[in-house]
């Protein structure tokens, strides 16, 4: 054999892998190229997208989108990045470290909070001069001259970063959870075409429900397909709104909530214990749903439940409107998918009436939603491209594609949708029973055992009760070590703000003509304003909340005449009384 | 020899950042962005080339060097406080008339403030070194700030005596008539109304710092939502002003529609015509 070859035949043995790997590389790097020149023509205008909805819905509602902007934008092609979920923000840190992000991010998700903002920081446009200025889209409509911000249902909250004081994003869709059920099976089991909207009823249809057998598996039916995922959304949505009307009892500071301090004092002084009806029918109600779930429903996933209620095993499942196409796509000629409310029990219930006031309070904050990375060749199309999104036109029309609410007001809703209407007045919940570490650990393991049964309420609450109360001002103490650190980070933050505000300052005393200066001056104004709110919101209050907080947690007993927060005290009883007997003799005076 | 080519390369990128050039506004301008970005690497480097590039004790100067000491002192993770104190020294000792320098002894006070996790700040001296700036400086914005400071401490301690004598001095600063600021006094007199008892002048008080509220006349985005409550159940609970209560309810319900303390507002409203028709009937029955 030649030399030559034998040292080819060398070399090949010795670098196989290597020029194995190469060799897929390069592979793969001309089935990219070759893709992409395929979808974006010489010429044009290219919108990278990049987000983690892997629903088939999603992708086509952004294609058909995409499509219709080209009508009037020929020359821009959108090409979408559809990034699993678990990859999501690695894969987001990647794009923006390297400098090849997507012109458009879908943002806000799958990363914690504080990562995003440091993100939007370095990363992304701002958008604030878009969201205060009507959106051309919405021309010829009743939101022509509407600010973008005011066109969401939300007002943009969403969308807006405090600590930037900038919008961010465009936020395109809302989100809310319901019951979805099986229609045919509901009806085949008993024998009902509606779906049950009271509680008592909802419990006997289960009754009903699990007292029937499965023919193919020799089982019952199970109710309810639950899962450590889906018992969240009972408890939001349905058991914990019971504990609302703790709020007249520990409410202290009246703010309209309870928090882990006010209840822990509540306790300590005897105005709350577990058996105070709002707490005792929230965990009796807990048992009574979850009674109707599959055994050992705590140690199973999202999907398992799935699985159950898509094989016709279980008549009902909670679920977001992110599920409810494919949910609906799943069951397409196998059964019917319907959606109903929680139902709650009536005011006039035997057990439930004295704690029921109303449903669930649903903020209306939209998701689904999209920044701009600064690295975008093309950030006025990219971001004409979310205008048009967020138009009134365009917004239901990709929600209707994607089965989504949409989050632009005078929007039309999906029919199938209309169950998910957000409840904009309500209740909610006010259950708080951890200070900190310990107490975290205890009330997990109380509440699971509670939860599948291994212990009755009387010793859950036996249980927990002293623990709470003996450990619970270590752990609140132990949790408020660092309570300066929030002041330190808002002093960071604040520098920046005034740094930039005397830059303009300085700015406006260099301009040189009368407009320049006028404009400059509205600047520094502006920012010094920013920098003033800032400070009197955040920096000057933590020394007071913290002081009044350990004020309030090391307190053992009620002052002398207490009355609960929304009761009236005798002082004020008197006072209406006297205005009324003079309001009275006023009216009687000739 | 290509890996030692590849590697020789890498390890060149890793070097030290080159200097950065150009002029001492412009890069003190660049310093700040970067500072906004949490880019304090970056930060650092443009604020040491303007300082560098300016003379010791002139107004660049000084702004950079704040810059620098700003950065040193508050960035994380990488900060050197001590590193800091020294800059902001630098600057009072080079530049004693700069316009940073009150910011600059608001800096060293608010390091003796904003102790580590763990440890106490020296009240006494935080409290004399607010008390000196507001002296030296007064009517300067950081001298105001510094009062917001001490009097939030003096607040803190939620005892009768030392809430009098704040609101004292509260009422005096607000009778100094310039706008900055007077919303967050008026609130912390609020706070000396409830440990002094004082409800009706707690409600005036919440009153006119609403009223005094600052807004960003770039960022209409501002809530009063919570504020309406606030000030709802005060009159309510503690005032027995019923009509300022309906008001203040019924603005929320009005202007915030969505909030989340609506249904409690309407809660309120009925729970007030039902007390008023139950008293009116006792009355009448007398």
């Amino acid at each position: 054999m030649p030399d030559f070859l034998k040292s080819s035949l060398s070399f090949l043995r010795t670098y196989f892998a290597l020029l194995v790997v190469f060799a897929v590389f390069v592979w793969s790097a001309w089935v990219i190229a070759t893709f992409r020149a395929q979808q974006t023509p010489p010429g044009t205008v290219v919108i990278r997208l990049g987000h983690w909805q892997l629903e088939a819905s999603v992708r086509e509602g952004i294609d058909e989108m995409a499509r219709e902007y080209r009508k009037t934008h020929p020359n821009v092609v959108v090409v979408q990045d559809a990034i699993p979920e678990g990859t999501y923000g690695q894969w987001v840190s990647t794009q923006l470290m390297g400098g090849t992000a997507p012109d458009i991010m879908q943002a806000g998700g799958m990363l914690p909070a504080n990562i995003w903002l440091s993100y939007f920081n370095r990363y992304f446009l701002p958008l604030s001069r878009y969201a205060n200025a009507p959106n051309p889209y919405n021309a010829g409509t009743e939101l022509a001259d509407v600010p973008f911000r005011k066109t969401h249902k939300d007002g943009m909250k969403t969308a807006y970063v405090t600590e930037m004081q900038e919008y961010m994003t465009v936020p395109l869709s809302l989100f809310g959870v319901r019951i979805f059920y099986n229609k045919d099976l509901l009806k085949k089991l008993t024998g009902r075409d509606e779906a049950p909207r009271d509680y008592r009823e909802f419990l006997a249809v289960c009754e009903q429900i699990r007292s029937a057998t499965n023919a193919a598996s020799g089982q019952p039916y199970i109710p309810i397909a639950g899962s450590a995922y889906h018992f969240g959304h009972w408890d939001g949505m349905m058991f914990s709104p019971l504990t609302y009307g703790a709020i007249r009892r520990a409410d202290f500071n009246r703010d309209g909530f309870v928090g882990n301090d006010e209840t822990f004092v509540a306790f300590k002084t005897g105005l709350l214990d577990f058996h105070y009806p709002p707490f005792k029918l929230w965990l009796q109600m807990l048992r009574e749903v979850t009674d109707y779930f599959q055994v050992g429903y705590t140690g199973l996933g999202r999907d398992e439940a799935v699985f159950l209620f898509a094989q016709q095993r279980a008549v009902f499942m909670t679920t977001g409107t992110w599920d409810a196409r494919s949910l609906q796509e799943q069951a397409k000629d196998q059964f019917e998918v319907g959606i109903m409310d929680f139902p709650i029990p009536s005011r006039d219930d035997p057990v439930y009436g004295e704690v029921v006031e109303g449903r669930i309070y649903e903020s209306p904050g939209g998701g689904f939603q999209f920044g701009v990375s600064r690295t975008s060749k093309n950030p006025d199309v990219a971001i004409d491209f979310l205008l048009f999104l967020a138009s009134q036109k365009g917004n239901e029309k990709i929600n209707r594609i994607i089965g989504w609410i949409p989050a632009i007001v005078g929007t039309e809703l999906d029919p199938f949708l209309k169950a998910f209407e957000p409840h904009l007045e309500g209740i909610y919940g006010n259950v708080n029973f951890t200070l900190g570490g310990n107490t975290a650990v205890a009330w997990g393991q109380q509440y699971s055992l509670y939860q599948v049964n291994q212990i009755s309420f009387e010793d859950f609450a036996k249980t927990y009760t002293p623990f709470y109360l003996k450990e619970g001002l270590k752990d609140f103490l132990e949790q408020q070590r660092d309570w300066r650190r929030g002041m330190q980070r808002n002093e960071q933050y604040l520098a920046g703000i005034r740094g930039r505000a005397i830059l303009a300052d300085q700015a406006a005393a260099a301009a040189q003509t009368p407009e320049e200066k006028s404009a400059a001056e509205l600047d520094a104004e502006s920012a010094w304003i920013r920098y003033r709110a800032i400070t009197a919101s955040r920096q000057v209050w933590d020394e007071l909340n913290h002081a009044r907080q350990m004020d309030l947690v090391n307190r053992d007993k009620l002052p002398e005449g207490f009355v609960g927060p929304y009761e009236y005290s005798p002082r004020v009883l008197e006072k209406v009384r006297q205005r009324i007997r003079a309001g009275q003799k006023a009216e009687a005076a000739p | 020899m290509l890996l030692a080519g590849f590697l020789a390369l890498g390890l060149s990128a890793c070097g030290p950042k080159a200097e950065k050039t150009g002029e001492a506004p412009a890069l003190i301008g660049e310093g700040w962005t970067k500072y906004r970005l949490s880019e304090f690497h970056d930060a650092q480097l443009a604020f040491e080339a303007a300082r560098a590039g300016s003379q010791k004790g002139s107004d660049d100067w000084a702004m950079a060097t704040y810059g620098l000491a700003t950065t040193w002192d508050l960035r994380r993770p990488g900060e050197d406080p001590r590193k800091a104190t020294g800059l902001y020294r630098e600057i009072l000792d080079a530049a004693p008339d700069s316009p940073m320098t009150p910011w600059t002894e608001l800096a060293l006070v608010r390091q003796q403030h904003l102790v580590p996790v763990g440890q106490e700040p020296d009240y006494k001296a935080v409290n004399a070194a607010y008390k000196r700036i507001m002296d030296k400086f007064p009517g300067h914005l950081a001298a105001k700030e510094a009062f917001l400071y001490l009097e939030s401490i003096q607040l803190a301690k939620l005892e009768p005596k030392t809430s009098r004598q704040s609101e004292k001095r509260l009422l005096d600063f607000i009778s100094g008539g310039k706008p900055e600021f007077l919303s967050p006094a008026w609130s912390l007199l609020t706070v000396a109304y409830v440990t002094l008892g004082e409800q009706e002048k707690r409600l005036e008080a919440e009153l006119k710092s609403l009223e005094l509220t600052e807004v960003d006349p770039s960022d209409p985005f501002i809530e009063f939502g919570g504020r309406y409550w606030n000030i709802a159940t005060i009159a309510e609970f503690e005032v027995g002003d019923f009509a300022l209560a309906r008001k203040y309810y019924q603005l929320l319900i009005d202007k915030y529609p969505t909030d989340i303390h609506v249904h409690g507002c309407k809660q309120a409203l009925k729970r007030m015509d039902a007390l008023e028709a139950k008293l009116r009937a006792e009355e009448e029955a007398k």
